[in-house]
């Protein structure tokens, strides 16, 4: 294997990416119709352009990649994913399970994920979600969502 | 005998204990579906408001933003989230319906909420430099007509809004080609404005409440209003399109629709509701100091004023090209 | 002179208790309000015009109150951008290019500091420029029309190249994907969607908030994750002290220059306080970056920004009260709070409510001094809010991330829009790729754009319009001037060098 190839794959990777992407787009933006039109140019041109301009500059990165960055070991990644799909759960969450609850757990999984024990993650998430409730809903009006759960 | 005058005792009863059950408000939500500052949440604040101010709620309306998709995402969330929902309020206004109309809400139509009330509304206008050369909305249309690519036409809707809509309608009533129209489309009218103040636009068919300060200025000359009569104030001496034989009308009414499985108690309560804050002396001052015109449609009324209106903006649209 | 005998009439107006007190209020509620991530400057403001109005105050009371909150809120964005990477709004995100770098190492008091002093600075130059000059730089603003506005945006991208780093491909990669986020959306041109795959959360584009807190703060978030399992994430040291007198004086000519600049773009209606900072960055990291130390925790990469934002926001009152045309979004809803107590805006008002007007302006001066007074003894509890332990410091960055983001639009989709940004963002940090040409590409591609458009509506096709007027002409020479502006400085360096060293 040689030893040059190796160690600029990331680059390399990155450009294939950003080139399907420019193509995608490039597609999509071909696409587009307009029957009512303000000016010559059109919904089309812009997007066209910029499709070309990050086809041609990903085409150069993949054909002269910097070297490869110190991507993560397995274990931090697998620490990232988590963190990544607590993120996700947590934005599917706060509206069934109200501001307070969600937060909460949430923070406590985050505070695990740097080393805390779970009561402190969760006595610390509570603390702090609860002085969030306060700050926005009486203190701006902004109200938050208090979960499916709640009596009303 | 008696089992007849029990069981009529009893209907009685009965009747009157379901009357008694009319609705009270709990807590009351409205949505304005954009970000702060614009007309929504300025119809919800205000409306929302003058309900509690009034005594009408118990409690102050909580006023959510929701905004996206020009008021579709929030139409959407209260259609599929919301539905039996008898305490909220949403803030609508033409451009609610524009975009109903022309099918900018996914799948969803104007038979999906149910609409409430409308209480104040700006109305267009067409508006032109003080010292341009056109006097009279005649003498515009006249070299319209002549030429159409000589004058641009800036707004502060993109194409298909309300502002592009106010001069295709006229064109229409004028007997000129929309298309041949030209129309450049500015991120709100206070920039479509400033673009004709440096001359780089020629006319402004922005709303009434955006050119007080400059026409008081005299800096702008208002060569009509899209209103069925006159407006008060400063617009006194404005004729309407329509008194100079153009019919074109366009109200930017403020109003509010609740979601589609809203009990016929509640929905009453509400139409009622903003009958009595239309008629607040509160709510006239609010009016006149935002520079919006007295309008009011409530309840059925409503509803047909809608119908109408998405109708034929509907048919608008298709006939000028921006849907098929 | 007539406007300073106004001025003292604003004073006048300005300084009664129940005002003073007000502007307190105002600045100390808008600094909170703006620390908070996702809630700025425009919803503050928004959030305290019913409340103004349910209190009765006179209108010149309530602007003043809704002034100081624009002001502080502007301010506290910073804290949050420089202390957690996390931009408090859109001109915070320029702040934390050299804000959270300095932060890292040390110097977040200083930065902070700092901060307060060039928002000082920007804000009061403003105020006076507005003071002075407002009729006759409203004059100036109209004159930018379509064509006008593009080649300053030109002209904005070009000062770009000064962000390129290492790499430049890199960077302009990254610009374009920024061109590309701001492409989404209806197109104002045609009433089409574009990109939104029928999502009608983005028919109004891309959330720029959403983007620049998933880019900085998320990316970040798993930056730091990374940091603390290969145990090089030792406890910050944390040196409260405020800034020396050296470093502000080192960093005084770019608080003057990007005042200046700042002011400028923020009297145009549209540009505001994040092309204001972005220009301003850019342009001193061109002229007084020797060593290449802008982006490592330069404290000129923070003044710069800090000066023009504050500036830009003073300016954007020039066109509010002057053309009755909102100059920013946090204007705009000035704008409705002032109709909504009968004033107005417009040419007019100075001869129609000289009180308020004067009064406000009196204001935004007394309000500038109150942010500096305000904030500068608080610099060390809240540079301390770094000591805390990383368990508890980054989960509380990540909740305030999302609350601010969700408390606003209410949206799911944001949330996860703005976790995948995060993933992007966090890519192209280990990549390599700088993520502030992003930002510049969102919020300057729709601008170029439309505007590129409307002029050719205008002029039916004919590209000339483009360099037609003398402004347009001398923006395109400020662009290929600033564009050709590394190769010239150069030139001039290996010329100086070649003629003392002799040896190559």
């Amino acid at each position: 294997m040689s030893q040059q190839n190796a160690s600029h794959g990331s680059d390399r990777i990155i450009g294939v990416l950003l080139l399907s992407l420019s193509v995608a787009y490039g597609f999509e933006a071909r696409s587009l119709e307009a029957d009512f039109l303000a000016d010559p140019l059109g919904p089309k041109a812009f997007p066209l352009l910029l499709a070309a301009a990050l086809g041609i500059f990903s085409l150069y990165l993949i054909l002269r990649p910097d070297p490869d960055p110190k991507w993560p070991p397995r274990n931090v990644l697998l620490g990232q994913g988590l963190m990544l799909l607590s993120f996700v759960v947590y934005s599917y969450a706060l509206a069934p399970l109200g501001f307070l609850l969600s937060t909460t757990l949430e923070m406590g999984a985050l505070s695990r994920l740097f080393g805390a024990s779970w009561g402190r993650g969760l006595l610390a998430g509570a603390l702090l979600a609860g002085a969030l409730y306060v700050i926005f809903v009486f203190g701006l009006g902004i109200p938050l969502p208090l979960g499916r759960w709640w009596p009303r | 005998m008696k089992r007849f005058w029990i069981g009529g005792i009893l209907a009685l009863a009965l009747s009157m204990a379901t009357g008694a059950a009319a609705f009270s408000p709990g807590n009351v939500e409205c949505i304005a579906p954009a970000n702060p500052g614009g007309g929504w949440d300025f119809t919800c604040r205000t409306g929302g408001k003058l309900l509690y101010d009034l005594g009408i709620t118990k409690r102050p309306v909580k006023v959510t933003n929701m905004p996206g998709g020009g008021g579709g995402v929030a139409f959407a969330h209260v259609v599929t989230q919301r539905k039996n929902d008898n305490n909220l309020l949403v803030a609508a206004s033409p451009a609610t319906t524009l975009r109903l109309a022309q099918g900018k809400y996914g799948n969803f139509t104007e038979n999906d909420v149910r609409w409430l009330a409308a209480i104040g509304a700006d109305f267009g206008v067409i508006a032109v430099k003080a010292d341009a050369p056109w006097k009279t909305l005649d003498d515009l249309i006249a070299d319209i007509k002549k030429d159409p690519s000589k004058i641009a036409i800036g707004g502060g809707s993109s194409v298909g809004g309300q502002d592009h809509m106010k001069v295709l309608l006229l064109a229409k009533a004028a007997g000129i080609n929309p298309k041949a129209l030209k129309y450049v489309p500015f991120d709100g009218g206070g920039e479509a404005l400033t673009a004709m103040l440096g001359g780089f636009v020629q006319v402004f068919p922005g709303d009434a409440s955006e050119t007080v300060g400059q026409m008081q200025a005299g800096k702008i000359r208002i060569l009509a209003v899209l209103s069925e009569k006159r407006l008060g104030g400063d617009f006194a001496d404005i004729p309407t399109a329509r008194e100079l034989g153009y019919d074109a009308v366009w109200a930017v009414w403020r109003g509010f629709y609740m979601p589609p499985g809203a009990s016929d108690d509640a929905y009453a309560f509400w139409v009622d509701a903003m009958k009595k804050v239309e008629a607040s002396p509160e709510w006239v001052k609010i009016r006149d100091e935002s520079g919006l015109g007295p309008f009011y449609k409530g309840g059925a009324e409503f509803e047909a004023f809608i119908k109408k209106q998405v109708k034929d903006f509907r048919e608008l649209s298709k006939a000028l090209g921006l849907i098929k | 002179m007539d406007v300073f005998t106004s001025l003292l009439h604003g004073f006048q107006v300005a300084l009664t208790p129940l005002n003073l007190s007000l502007a307190f209020a105002g600045t100390f509620l808008g600094t909170l309000i703006g620390a908070l991530p996702g809630i700025g400057p425009v919803n503050g403001v928004a959030i305290l015009i019913p409340i103004a109005y349910a209190l009765k105050l006179p209108p010149e009371s309530a602007l003043i109150l809704l002034a100081g909150v624009y002001y502080g809120a502007e301010y506290g964005g910073r804290i949050a951008s420089i202390l957690l990477n996390v931009p408090g709004d859109a001109g915070a995100v320029i702040t934390t290019l050299d804000g959270y770098p300095m932060a890292q190492k040390g110097n977040a008091g200083e930065a902070l500091a700092l901060s307060a002093i060039s928002s000082f600075i920007g804000g009061t130059l403003a105020v006076i420029g507005l003071t002075l000059f407002a009729p006759y730089l409203a004059e100036w603003a109209i004159k930018f029309g379509p064509a006008e506005y593009f080649a300053l945006m030109v002209f904005a991208f070009s000062t770009l190249a000064s962000l390129a780093g290492k790499n430049p491909v890199k960077a302009l990669i990254a610009s374009v994907f920024g061109l590309m986020l701001a492409t989404v959306g209806i197109d104002p041109g045609s009433g089409v969607p574009r990109f939104t795959f029928g999502e009608m959360k983005l028919y109004d584009g891309v959330d720029f908030l959403v983007v620049a807190i998933g880019l900085f703060a998320i990316s970040e978030v798993l930056t730091l994750l990374e940091h603390s399992y290969s145990g090089s994430a030792a406890q910050m040291k944390v040196r409260t002290t405020l800034v020396s007198f050296k470093t502000f004086m080192y960093s005084l000519w770019s608080i003057l220059r990007s005042a200046l600049i700042g002011f400028f773009i923020g009297v145009l209606p549209g540009a505001g306080a994040s092309i204001a900072s972005a220009v301003a960055y850019t342009t001193e990291k061109r002229l007084v970056d020797r060593e290449g130390t802008f982006g490592t925790g330069d404290p000129r990469g923070v003044a710069a920004p800090e000066a023009a934002n504050n500036a830009a926001s003073g300016g954007a009152m020039v066109p509010m009260l002057t053309l009755g045309v909102p100059g920013s979004g946090t204007t705009a809803v000035l704008l409705g709070a002032l109709m909504m107590f009968n004033v107005t805006p417009g040419p007019l008002i100075f001869e129609q409510r000289p009180e308020i007007v004067w009064g406000l302006i009196a204001s935004m001066y007394i309000g500038n001094v109150m942010l500096l007074v305000l904030n500068l003894p608080l610099v060390g509890l809240f540079a301390r809010i770094l000591t805390v332990p990383r368990w508890l410091l980054v989960p509380s960055i990540a909740a305030l991330s999302f609350i601010g983001v969700y408390a606003v639009n209410n949206s799911a989709f944001d949330l996860l829009f703005m976790t995948g940004i995060g993933i992007v963002g966090y890519l192209m940090r280990k990549a390599g790729f700088p993520l502030a040409p992003v930002i510049l590409g969102l919020v300057l591609g729709r601008l170029m754009e439309v505007n590129l458009r409307r002029a050719l509506s205008i002029s039916g096709g004919d590209w000339t319009i483009l360099y037609a007027s003398p402004l347009s002409k001398a923006l395109w020479i400020l662009a290929i001037v600033s564009l050709l502006f590394p190769w010239l400085m150069g030139l001039f360096a290996s010329r100086k060098g070649g003629r003392g060293s002799g040896e190559r």
